[in-house]
């Protein structure tokens, strides 16, 4: 006991300022080749041919599509996310079910499975020869190389996440709340229209926030499934590769360079939310 | 009638949690429901709000049947323990919520919040969110958001369980003014006793799901009828004697039966209870004792200061033979303990232990007459169904309570006594719904003498051995040897059986073996009259009879119908001459008789010899329920 008590003295003698040097600087020439110099890259290399090259390189047609569409893609992706991942947490942190527990595990299997053989598997399912695919075909209907199939991809891939943020709240969310609405009188959808939803407010958001992101930077399935074309698929990560194999770096860097810069906001905007978010239902 | 319930009934996972509650609450009432952790209180009241619903009997919310209604349709207030406010709402946006779901308009709602937060005493808080608000105004909160709809009823589970005692305190009181003032009817529950004698109108005590009794809350403390609210409110004495020529026999202390003590028989066990702060302490060897009524000597074992009391353990003389239920004695005690409340006063110091006292009683409580007390002994392989069937029978019949037991081996794997906890436990489930009172108990050790150490440390009154499991070798000799033990030496009637019956409605008495028997005919009356059975009294006179034998066995008849006859007991008088055993086997066939009593002799080594052969030969003679009363001398 003493000489516990004696250990910690001495330590505390120490400046813990001082003490804290060695380490934080050793973490910090370790990220920094590996974190902040590749971002830094981006900037520097935008910022090389002046703002009016950086403009310019924004405004051709090709840039203004892929921007748009990635933007358009992520955020109905957030959208139906919203609400599919809210109705599935929902579902599985209320409901006592068989196979429960395996359903929980399928729904964030997306997490696992590398983004190419998502890509793979909806064509081999959607695909003109897919197992689907063939039989809508005649009908006309192509999902795989137009803009519904990057929606499914984009779905597919991004579905995990606005279920991690909003399960942990709900399965936190004390039972008696929504006993004392049902009390009161509030029916089952007024309940969690008044009662729940309310409460799921910060995980609907940071779990949005993090569809959209995620989304806007997809690469590996949209690349399989949208053929990559053009001014019709190309969303933002594609146009950069594309550019960047065309020789084009000026043009791929001015869109990395939003890329970034988007996925900084919306990484600060999430930053706050979680920080501020108060303690749900206790 | 506010609210009824009747024979309400919750199961979970096979396990009954609330069993068979009847309860009615009058309009306005304020009801406690009080009870440990697990007893089922808070299911009573999800049930009622709907939150549960029941697996049998009806719920009444103002004479409209609710059993199968929806929660938003009940009209219930409910305040759950861990306040559960909207915290996403305002104070004001909470209370407004049930009248918001019932589109009341904008300004009428105004007015009712604002009269609910004055009544709450939050006047000027609507503005608040949950976490700006302490937990005791949290609860307030609670209390007005479900008094705004203006519900039939106000349910509230453990309300102040989360608040600190200064808080407790305050919100009580403001809850039994706002109750009185609404006059809306309420139910509470709590584990805790003192706010419930403090709030309730009325009391009731639930137990592993039984409501055990209900009442104000002085007549649960002063006047309890049953042992488990004697001892689970307050601190309590509990002495089991007997009933001995109108009075009371507690060891070598004879007190006079209360004159609403409840019908006790003749010899009939009498539990009596006494409150700590009515034992009274007169020192040294003086002929003055204190109180209306001496217990005797005893001598002081510990003292505890309590503040305003202090509690004192005394060892007492000369009440050997009363049995102690509370305090539970402990092993190898010898002499009763007793537990007392002193005045503390700040002048005098302490008692030394070993200190002698007289010790007396200023006043004492009779419990009701208890039904009988029967352990079950449940083999497990095979099924032991007709010894549980016949058991709980004679308890349910009785208004007593049933224990099952099962002895493993004292080598037994963990795993084993685990299994055999898990099966028993499985047979009580599958039973409970036929005896109103069953548990089950688990011993390691030999069969034998853990049967009967438990029939003796639980005060049972019968034990039931079925017959169905014997083995081949001793199916000749009749009887198993452990059935033949307990016989011998429970000290207690023993039923043995091999099969079932469905009722009992006729009892054979026998009074064959030696002199004509008084404690058989005495139990087996009063098992009679508990169940409602005509009995007949056989008396069968083995080989030469001469006159004089004749007549004392007509004179001994003629008392034993006397004697049912003062009990209500419809009786029939037999007298055969011939072979035993065959005799009273034959009747017993003849008669179609649910229940056959004979009665053991005193252990006297000779006749006990002979005396076991008889009892072997009537219970290997018949399936039916025989059950061998011990005789006193």
């Amino acid at each position: 006991m003493s000489a516990v008590t004696s250990a910690a003295v001495v330590r505390k003698r120490r400046d813990p300022r001082n003490a804290s040097v060695v380490p934080v600087s050793l973490l910090l020439l370790v990220l920094f080749p590996l974190l902040l110099m590749p971002l830094a890259a981006i900037f520097i290399f935008a910022g090389r041919s002046g703002l009016g090259g950086l403009v310019s390189a924004l405004r051709t047609p090709d840039a203004q599509f892929a921007l748009r569409f990635s933007l358009l893609i992520a955020f109905g992706t957030a959208l139906i996310n919203a609400v599919l991942g809210t109705f599935a947490a929902y579902v599985l942190s209320k409901y006592q079910f068989r196979g429960r527990e395996a359903l929980g595990v399928l729904v964030n299997l997306p997490v696992a499975i590398p983004t190419v053989v998502v890509g793979t598997s909806l064509l081999l399912l959607w695909g003109p020869i897919g197992l689907l695919g063939r039989l809508i075909d005649p009908l006309g209907i192509q999902p795989m190389f137009a803009p519904a199939g990057v929606l499914l991809a984009h779905l597919f891939v991004t579905f995990p996440y606005m279920l991690g943020a909003v399960k942990p709240v709900l399965d936190e969310l004390d039972v008696t709340y929504e006993e004392a609405a049902y009390t009161i009188g509030a029916r089952r959808w007024q309940t969690f229209r008044f009662v729940i939803l309310p409460a799921l407010r910060g995980g609907l958001f940071s779990g949005t926030l993090l569809t959209f992101a995620h989304s806007l930077g997809e690469f590996g399935a949209t690349v399989l499934v949208s053929g990559n074309l053009r001014l019709r698929t190309q969303t933002a990560p594609l146009y950069i590769f594309a550019q960047f194999e065309a020789g084009n770096i000026e043009s791929a860097n001015a869109v990395a360079a939003v890329l970034a810069l988007l996925s900084f906001v919306l990484f600060f905007v999430l930053l706050r939310v979680t920080r501020r978010r108060p303690a749900p239902g206790r | 009638m506010s609210i009824r319930l009747i024979e309400l009934t919750k199961r979970f996972d096979g396990h009954v949690v609330v069993d068979r509650v009847s309860l009615e609450i009058e309009e306005g009432e304020l009801f406690t429901l009080l009870g440990g952790s697990g007893s089922g209180k808070s299911t009573i009241l999800r049930l009622i709000a709907g939150l549960l619903l029941a697996d049998g009997g009806r719920i009444e919310l103002n004479g409209r049947d609710v059993t199968e209604t929806p929660p938003q349709e009940r009209g219930t207030g409910f305040v759950f323990q861990n306040y559960s406010i909207f915290r996403h709402m305002t104070v004001a946006d909470n209370v407004e919520f049930g009248l918001r779901i019932r589109r009341v308009a904008a300004a009428e709602r105004r007015q009712r919040r604002e009269e609910l937060l004055d009544l709450v005493g939050l006047t000027g808080l609507g503005d608040r969110y949950a976490d700006q608000l302490s937990g005791g105004q949290q609860q307030r909160v609670a209390l007005a958001r479900a008094l705004a709809y203006r519900p039939e009823v106000l349910l509230l589970d453990e309300p102040f369980g989360a608040l600190d005692v200064k808080i407790r305190g305050q919100l009580r009181r403001s809850l039994k003014e706002i109750q009185r003032h609404l006059k809306v009817t309420t139910i509470l529950v709590t584990h805790d006793q003192e706010e419930a004698f403090e709030l309730a109108d009325r009391v009731g005590v639930i137990e592993r799901g039984h409501l055990m009794e209900v009442g104000t809350p002085e007549d649960l403390y002063h006047r309890p009828q049953t042992e488990f609210v004697a001892t689970f409110i307050g601190g309590g004495n509990v002495l089991v004697g007997r009933e001995e020529e109108g009075r009371i026999r507690l060891g070598s202390v004879l007190l006079p039966m209360p004159e609403k003590a409840g019908e006790h028989e003749a010899g009939a066990p009498v539990r009596v209870l006494f409150r700590p702060e009515k034992v009274l302490l007169a020192e040294g060897r003086s002929s003055e004792r204190p109180g209306a009524y001496t217990l005797g000597r005893g001598r002081l074992v510990s003292q505890i200061f309590a503040g305003a009391l202090s509690r004192v353990a005394l060892d007492v003389q000369g009440l050997e033979g009363a049995r102690p239920i509370s305090p539970s004695p402990g092993y190898g005690q010898r002499t009763t303990r007793i537990e007392a409340l002193l005045p503390s006063e700040a002048s005098t110091p302490p008692l030394k232990s070993g200190r002698e006292f007289w010790i007396g009683l200023d006043s004492y409580h009779v419990l009701s007459p208890s039904g009988l007390k029967v352990l079950v002994c449940v083999d497990e392989a095979p099924a032991p169904q007709p010894a549980v069937e016949f058991g709980a029978l004679l308890a349910r019949t009785t208004g007593g309570s049933t224990t099952l037991l099962t002895v493993v081996p004292a080598d037994a794997a963990d795993g084993v006594a685990a299994g055999t906890r898990d099966a028993l436990e499985s047979l009580r489930g599958a039973w409970s719904g036929q005896a109103p009172r069953l548990d089950s108990r688990v011993r390691s050790g030999d069969n034998t003498t853990e049967i009967l150490l438990e029939a003796q440390e639980g005060l049972y009154e019968v034990v039931v051995i079925g017959q169905g499991g014997r083995r081949e070798e001793e199916q000749m000799t009749g009887l198993g040897t452990t059935a033949r033990r307990v016989l011998m030496e429970a000290g207690v009637p023993v039923l043995v059986l091999e099969e079932s019956r469905p009722q009992i409605d006729r009892v054979l008495i026998c009074t064959a073996a030696g002199e004509p028997g008084k404690t058989d005919i005495r139990f087996g009356g009063r098992l009679a009259r508990r169940t409602g059975a005509e009995t007949t009294v056989l008396h069968v006179r083995p080989g030469e009879s001469t006159p004089a034998g004749r007549r004392r066995a007509e004179r001994h008849l003629e008392q034993a119908g006397a004697f049912l006859g003062s009990l209500g007991v419809r009786s029939e008088i037999k007298l055969a001459d011939g072979p035993l055993v065959e005799t009273i086997l034959a009747e017993a066939k003849r008669g179609d008789y649910d229940l056959i009593v004979i009665g053991a002799p005193a252990p006297r080594a000779v006749q006990r010899l002979r005396w076991r052969d008889f009892a072997t030969s009537i219970v290997s003679g018949t399936e039916r329920p025989v059950l061998v009363v011990p005789m006193r001398e």
